[in-house]
């Protein structure tokens, strides 16, 4: 899911740290003070997720959680999911400095999106009917996440078609396990905390 | 429901690995240029072709990775090469080596001319006299055994650079407090000001 150093053609790279910077301001803003220990365990949760390895076959993939990070926190996930791709990239190697921007548009953007599309399912049904959409919205953003990995590849060159399979098919089993993780995440946030969907989430 | 889960298995089952990171590493062995591609999980990138070319970007050659993820590249050019590969899904492995050293393994100076020669002068000199007493093939065969030898243990110290444990983890966590905990004291600063 992590792009390398030297995988983007510059536009991409430079498009993408752009497209990620507004996504941090309009993040920075959204954050109050009730959202920022939230947006800070989330991105915790983010840097260690990676380090959870699912095999599948001869090869593995990681746990992602952007779609959670995106229904509990809205633009605020940007910030979050930066932190921790930062620390990554800092930290473990994964990914690298300069595509800094373009990953954290590919995996806070879906999340941006799941929040908004499925936030408001969560805040309308039961506590089980919201768990159930959250699932769905925790694979929706993985979804999308690989299928923007895959134009980042096609945009610098690579097929577009060959390059989005290839990731969304791996990333299949993840988004199973992120589905049911996010649900239960969900279903306890609406039980334990059930404010933290109640209020909109402001631009 | 069932047989198309099975077909999505299927389907996934021959896919690259989709790993984290690649690791790439190339070093002189002999008169050529070896390498090895793999994954920071382990797996290793198996016949995956490998574009090396020069200082200028003009293509020197190219070369396939075996099942272990090595290659051996011969150099013809005492100049820089790169080793670049890509491996599909946004995972590349660049890795290039000084002309120095390229030079060194052909047994020639920097500037001097294009001639692949099998020992350097200079392996000669560095030998000294514990190898005075050795012919050229005997040399050859030590130097193969030694690499030999020493290729697991390349192995698993480019495994062990890959390794997080535990202290780096809760660093990360720490940094993670630290900056949102900063958050929360400018945020609050600013409702209190208010």
């Amino acid at each position: 899911m992590h792009i390398v150093d030297g995988a983007l053609s510059n536009p991409v790279v430079i498009g993408g740290a752009v497209a990620a910077a507004g996504g941090i301001y309009m993040g920075l803003r959204s954050l109050d003070l009730e959202r920022i220990p939230t947006a800070g365990v989330l991105s915790a949760s983010f840097f260690v997720a990676s380090l959870i390895h699912v095999p599948i076959g001869p090869s593995s993939v990681h746990l992602i959680l952007n779609g959670l990070a995106g229904l509990l926190l809205g633009w605020a996930a940007f910030p979050a999911l930066f932190v921790g791709l930062l620390l990554q990239a800092v930290f473990f190697g994964f990914g690298g400095l300069t595509v800094l921007g373009i990953n954290t548009l590919n995996i806070a953007l879906p999340a941006v999106l799941a929040g908004l599309l499925f936030r408001p399912m969560i805040r309308r049904g039961s506590p089980v009917a919201g768990a159930i959409w959250g699932g769905i919205g925790g694979a929706f953003a993985i979804a999308l996440t690989t299928i923007m990995v895959g134009a980042s590849l096609a945009l610098s060159g690579d097929q577009f078609l060959p390059a989005a399979k290839l990731v969304f098919f791996a990333h299949i089993p993840v988004m199973v396990i992120e589905a049911l993780l996010t649900g239960f995440a969900v279903l306890l946030a609406i039980k334990v905390k059930p404010d933290l969907f109640v209020r909109e989430v402001a631009a | 429901m069932t047989r198309l889960t099975l077909i999505l298995m299927l389907v996934c089952a021959p896919l690259p690995a989709v790993a984290h990171k690649v690791i790439a590493g190339v070093f002189a062995s002999g008169s050529a240029i070896e390498g090895e591609i793999g994954f920071s999980n382990g797996d290793m990138a198996v016949d995956q072709e490998v574009v090396v070319t020069g200082p200028d970007g003009a293509e020197l050659g190219r070369t396939i990775t075996d099942a272990d993820g090595f290659f051996v590249y011969t150099p013809t050019a005492p100049v820089a090469h790169r080793f670049f590969a890509d491996l599909g899904a946004g995972h590349v492995a660049d890795v290039s080596m000084p002309a120095k050293d390229v030079a060194k393994i052909m047994g020639v100076a920097v500037s001097d001319q294009a001639d692949p020669a099998p020992v350097s002068d200079e392996a000669v000199a560095l030998c000294g006299a514990t190898a005075a007493g050795l012919t050229d093939e005997e040399r050859q065969a030590i130097a193969e055994a030694v690499r030999d030898e020493m290729r697991p243990l390349r192995r698993e110290i480019a495994a062990y650079r890959e390794q997080n444990d535990f202290q780096t983890i809760l660093g990360g966590i720490g940094y993670i407090i630290g900056l949102f905990g900063l958050g929360f004291y400018l945020a609050a600063r600013r409702k209190l000001a208010d």
